[in-house]
């Protein structure tokens, strides 16, 4: 299962196993995004590269505007992933 | 254990349940468990994706020998698609332009320890494997 929700400070909390059958429900809210903004990784327990396909929309759409998205508290394995895919060099990561 | 599945991305979550009873069996340690749910994903998905196959089905098979752990995937095609050949992962692409394609192939292969592929009459297999840690 896989959750994407905002908390009540404006961050967005990725929460479950973002994989290929879960990611229209990311793309859903990420494309809603127009401002810079913080997602939050500490309960996302995977990512395959179709989450990753949709942060990087994410992150080009905002980038033409001046704004970006930032990447906080990943676990060691999807940091991993993240490296070997070299998103580690698009998004600021924390 | 073996089991077949659709030729559909909704069976990604049976595909997943799968491989998690099949790493409780084995008690996989976290790392093999996270790489072979990626890998099997990432082939599974562009089986689907591009669809080149004339069965409708995929076969999963996963074994553990020592501490080592093979996962196969079969589909009956006529066009055979070697997953070991280099992809366009895009990384000399300027980021504004850069699109996905390519990568979930790449990642599988970094993580896994071998990967091999085979197409002998009709029948395309995909043979993962992955050392365990513990």
């Amino acid at each position: 299962m896989f959750s994407i929700s905002v908390n009540d400070k404006g961050i967005i909390v990725l929460t479950g196993r973002l994989d290929a059958a879960q990611v229209d429900k990311a793309r859903e809210v990420l494309s809603g995004l127009d401002a810079s903004a913080v997602v939050d990784f500490k309960d996302l327990d995977y990512i395959s590269s179709a989450g990753l396909g949709v942060l990087l929309a994410t992150q080009q759409r905002l980038k033409k505007g001046g704004k970006a998205i930032k990447l906080v508290n990943m676990n060691r394995m999807v940091r991993d992933v993240f490296r070997i895919a070299r998103f580690d060099l698009i998004f600021e990561i924390e | 254990m073996r089991q077949q599945f659709d030729k559909d991305i909704r069976s990604l979550d049976a595909v997943f349940s799968f491989l998690r009873r099949f790493a409780e069996a084995e008690r996989l340690d976290q790392r093999a468990s996270y790489v072979l749910d990626l890998a099997v994903e990432e082939f599974f998905t562009n089986i689907v994706k591009y669809g080149r196959g004339t069965g409708n089905d995929v076969h999963l098979e996963a074994i553990r020998s020592g501490r080592t752990v093979t996962v196969r995937l079969e589909e009956q095609t006529p066009v055979p698609f070697d997953v070991t050949r280099p992809t366009q992962t895009q990384f000399d692409t300027p980021f504004a332009e850069r699109k996905p394609g390519g990568l979930g192939i790449h990642i599988a292969r970094e993580m896994l320890d071998g990967l091999t592929y085979d197409y002998v009459d009709g029948t395309s297999r995909i043979t993962l494997t992955k050392h365990l840690e513990t």
